[in-house]
C-alpha cells in the first residue's frame, strides 16, 4: 500500500493475487488475518496493558491529577513530534529518503533562547512570542528551501540545519541558561480548571486543531497523497513541492511553538535541547501504531507520546530504579515497532 | 562544587548575597570553616534518628559524576539505613526531565523531598510548589530560599585551604596564573576571594594579568590552549610558579600542558577532587600539586540526617557546611581512600 515498499516480481503478485481469491477462513489466508489483527491489536493492547498494570501497582497512577500531569510533562515533545508527523506524511514515511525533520528539537532550542533572551532584554511576551515563532517559521523555511529548491534528501538537509541551528543556540546564550519569568509564563506553566495543568490543555487542543486539518479537510487528505503515492497526486495536478515546503513550514512552526512551551516550563531557556531529538523521533515513528491503518496520524502520535509519558511517570510511582527506565522502555519500543515492520510487509505484499 | 556542565554554575543572588554577607560578618574564614566542622561532626555522631514510615523523595540531576553518584547512593543508603522508603529519581542532567520528575515527586506528596544539584532558576519555581503543598524540602549544593536547610561545603575553608597550600608551596613568592572565568557563579567567587584575601598578606606573590576565563564545554581542551600560550608567553624557567583554578578540568587541562610542554616545575591547583585530577596528584612526577575534594557521600549522609531532625521537630541551621579533604602530594592516598575512590 505504501509507495515505498520493496520491489516485488510480478510472480509473487500472482501468488498473492490468487491467495486473495481463497474464500476467507480457509488455508493460511486465515492465519495472516489473523496475525495482522493480533499484530494491529497489540500495540494498543500493550498501552492497555501497561496502563492496567501501573494502576493495579500504584493507585495513584489512575488520578486526574496524575493524568493531567503525564499531559503536561508530554506537551513539549508531543507538539514536536506531531510536527515532525506533518513532514513524515507530506514526505513518505521511509525512514532514510521520506519526510524527516531532524532539526526540531534544536528549533525547539534556538526558539527558546530567543524567546528567554527577548525577555531577558526587557521586550514583552507578544515580542517574545512573534520571535520564537518567527525563528521556527525561519528554520522552517530554510528546511524547505534546502529539501525543495536544492532537492537535499530531508534527512542530511534536516540533520545540517539542525547543526546550524543548534550553533546559533550556542552563540546567543553562551551555553548558559537564560532564566525568563513573566505573567504569561508562569501562567502557562500553571494548573488549570480540575487541577490539570495549562500545558495539558494546550496539548489536547493543538492535537484536535492539527488533527482537525490533517485528518478531516480535502487539504490533509492531499497532503497524505502527496506522502503516499506522489506520482498519482503528480498525475492529478497537485503541487507536491508546495505540500513539501509547506510541510516543513508547519514542523518549523512546531519548533517555535514547543519552545515557548518548554520557556514557561524550565522558566527559561536551557541547554541540551538537542536531547529531546531521539525520544522525538520514536515518538513520531511509533505513532504509526495507534492508527488503524498504520500510517502516521496526528491522533497516533499523541497517543504515542502519551504512552512514553505514562511509561516514564508509571516506573516513579512504582519506585522501578530510574536506571532502568530507559532500558525498559527501549525494549518496548522495539517489540512494538518490530511488530509494526513485520505487519507493514505483510501490508504492502 | 563546580559542574562542568553547569548545574550549579548558577546560583541564586539571594543566596550569594547572604554568603557575601556571612563572609563579611565572619571575617576570618577560619571561623566558618571550624564552625562548619563542629555542625558536620554533630551530625554523624548523633544517633537515634529515624525515618521510619517516612516516604523520602530524593531527586537527582544526574548521576553521571562521581559527586552526584556519591551523594545519590549515600542518600537511598542512609534513608534505608533510617528505617524509611527512598522514592529515588534521577533526571540525567536533563532539565525537562527534571521537572517533570519533580512535578509527578511533588503529586506523590512524600514526607519530603531532598533535590541534588541542579540550576536555580530552572528548579526553584517547582521546589516553591512543593512547598506550597507543605512538603519540606531539602538541597544539597544548592541555595534556594524553599529550601529548608543546604547541605553544601564549605567553600570559605576551601578556598583558604587551597591558598595556603599554595603560597607555602611555591615559597611565598612568585607569578601565578589564574583561571577565573566563573566569578559569577558563587562557590568560585568565594573560593577567588580566599585566593585574593592569602595573597594579600604574600606581596612577593603575584597574579598575572590579565586573569585567565575557563569555558565550558571543552574545558579541559581549552584550559590546554592557554596554558600552552602562556607557557609561550613566559619562556623561561621560574617565570611562572603555579596555575589556580577554582574547580579542577581547567586544571586537568592546564597540568596536560605543563607535561606536554616539559614545564613541571609550575605547579597545579584546583576544587573537586576529580578521581583524575587525584590520580595526577598522586603521581610524584606531574605539576598537579593539591585539589580540595568535597565529601559527596556525606553530603548525601548529612542531608537525609537534616531530614529526620527536622521531621522530629529539631530546627535547622539555614546552611549545613560538610568539611573538604585537602589532597596534596602527602595525603591524597588517604584522601582517595576516604573517599573510596580506587
Amino acid at each position: 500500500m505504501l509507495v515505498d515498499s520493496p520491489f516485488i516480481p510480478a510472480s509473487a503478485l500472482e501468488i498473492e493475487a490468487q491467495k486473495s481469491l481463497e474464500p476467507p477462513g480457509s488455508g493460511p489466508a486465515f492465519g495472516r488475518r489473523l496475525a495482522t489483527l493480533a499484530l494491529r491489536g497489540g500495540a494498543l493492547a500493550v498501552f492497555v496493558g501497561v496502563l492496567v498494570v501501573f494502576s493495579a501497582a500504584a493507585p495513584f497512577f489512575l488520578t486526574i491529577g496524575n493524568i493531567g500531569n503525564v499531559l503536561g510533562q508530554s506537551a513539549i515533545a508531543g507538539v514536536l513530534a506531531i510536527g515532525l508527523t506533518i513532514v513524515i506524511i507530506a514526505g513518505g514515511s521511509n525512514v532514510v529518503t521520506g519526510g524527516i525533520d531532524l532539526s526540531l528539537a534544536a528549533n525547539m532550542g534556538l526558539s527558546a533562547a530567543v524567546y528567554a533572551s527577548l525577555v531577558q532584554a526587557g521586550q514583552g511576551d507578544g515580542v517574545a512570542i512573534l520571535g520564537a515563532l518567527g525563528t521556527g517559521l525561519a528554520i522552517g523555511a530554510v528546511n524547505a528551501a534546502a529539501v525543495t529548491l536544492a532537492g537535499i534528501v530531508p534527512l542530511l538537509a534536516t540533520l545540517a540545519v539542525m547543526n546550524v541551528v543548534a550553533g546559533l543556540e550556542l552563540v546567543l546564550t553562551q551555553n548558559t541558561v537564560v532564566p525568563a519569568a513573566t505573567d504569561f509564563l508562569s501562567a502557562l506553566s500553571a494548573g488549570g480548571p480540575f487541577g490539570i495543568p495549562v500545558l495539558a490543555y494546550i496539548l489536547l487542543g493543538f492535537t484536535f486543531v492539527v488533527a482537525a486539518v490533517v485528518q478531516y479537510t480535502p487539504l490533509g487528505l492531499r497532503l497524505y497523497a502527496v506522502g503516499a503515492f506522489p506520482d498519482a497526486a503528480r498525475a492529478a495536478g497537485l503541487p507536491i513541492r508546495s505540500f513539501v515546503a509547506g510541510s516543513f513550514l508547519a514542523s518549523g512552526l512546531c519548533g517555535g511553538f514547543a519552545g515557548i512551551l518548554s520557556v514557561s516550563y524550565l522558566s527559561g531557556s536551557t541547554t541540551g535541547a538537542g536531547d529531546m531529538l531521539l525520544p522525538v523521533v520514536v515518538t513520531a515513528l511509533l505513532g504509526t501504531v495507534f492508527s488503524r491503518r498504520l500510517v502516521p496520524t496526528i491522533t497516533g502520535t499523541l497517543l504515542s507520546a502519551l504512552f512514553v509519558g505514562f511509561l516514564i511517570n508509571g516506573f516513579q510511582l512504582l519506585n522501578i530504579s530510574s536506571t532502568l527506565v530507559s532500558g525498559v522502555q527501549g525494549l518496548l519500543i522495539l517489540l512494538v515497532v518490530s511488530a509494526t515492520t513485520l505487519l507493514g510487509r505483510k501490508e504492502s505484499i | 562544587m563546580i559542574w562542568i556542565n553547569g548545574d550549579d554554575m548558577t546560583d541564586d543572588n539571594t543566596s550569594g548575597v547572604n554568603r557575601r554577607n556571612l563572609l563579611k560578618l565572619t571575617a576570618v574564614a577560619g571561623v566558618v570553616a571550624g564552625s562548619g566542622l563542629l555542625s558536620a561532626r554533630t551530625a554523624t555522631a548523633e544517633d537515634g534518628l529515624s525515618l521510619k514510615g517516612k516516604r523520602i523523595g530524593i531527586s537527582a540531576t544526574g548521576t553521571d559524576h562521581f559527586f552526584d553518584l556519591q551523594a545519590y547512593n549515600a542518600q537511598i543508603e542512609e534513608v534505608k539505613r533510617l528505617g524509611g522508603e527512598p522514592i529515588a529519581v534521577d533526571a540525567g542532567r536533563n532539565d525537562g526531565k527534571l521537572v517533570s520528575q519533580l512535578q509527578t515527586l511533588i503529586a506523590q506528596k512524600p514526607d519530603a523531598i531532598v533535590q541534588l544539584l541542579g540550576t536555580l532558576s530552572v528548579i526553584d519555581p517547582w521546589l516553591k510548589r512543593a512547598r506550597e503543598a507543605d512538603i519540606p524540602v531539602f538541597t544539597i549544593d544548592v541555595g534556594s530560599v524553599n529550601s529548608i536547610n543546604n547541605s553544601t561545603s564549605d567553600n570559605w575553608g576551601i578556598g583558604k585551604d587551597l591558598a595556603l597550600q599554595l603560597v607555602s608551596d611555591i615559597g611565598g613568592e612568585g607569578n601565578i596564573v589564574v583561571f577565573n572565568g566563573f566569578y559569577g557563579v558563587t562557590p568560585c567567587a568565594i573560593r577567588y576571594d580566599q585566593l585574593v584575601n592569602v595573597t594579600k598578606y604574600f606581596p612577593k606573590v603575584q597574579i598575572v594579568q590579565p586573569e585567565l576565563r575557563d569555558v565550558i564545554p571543552n574545558t579541559v581542551q581549552d584550559a590546554f590552549t592557554q596554558i600552552t600560550a602562556i607557557l609561550a608567553k613566559y619562556p623561561e624557567k621560574g617565570s611562572i610558579k603555579a596555575i589556580w583554578s577554582a574547580w579542577d578540568i581547567p586544571q586537568l587541562g592546564a597540568t596536560q600542558a605543563l607535561t606536554a610542554a616539559g614545564r613541571t616545575e609550575i605547579r597545579t591547583y584546583g576544587v573537586d577532587g576529580s578521581p583524575e585530577v587525584l590520580q595526577l596528584v598522586a603521581d610524584p612526577n606531574s605539576p598537579a600539586a593539591a585539589d580540595v575534594a568535597q565529601q559527596p557521600a556525606e553530603l548525601g549522609r548529612v542531608a537525609i540526617q537534616n531530614v529526620a531532625r527536622h521531621l522530629a521537630g529539631e530546627t535547622l541551621p539555614r546552611e549545613t557546611y560538610v568539611p573538604a579533604l585537602l589532597a596534596n602530594k602527602q595525603t591524597v592516598g588517604e584522601v582517595s581512600k576516604k573517599l573510596g575512590i580506587g
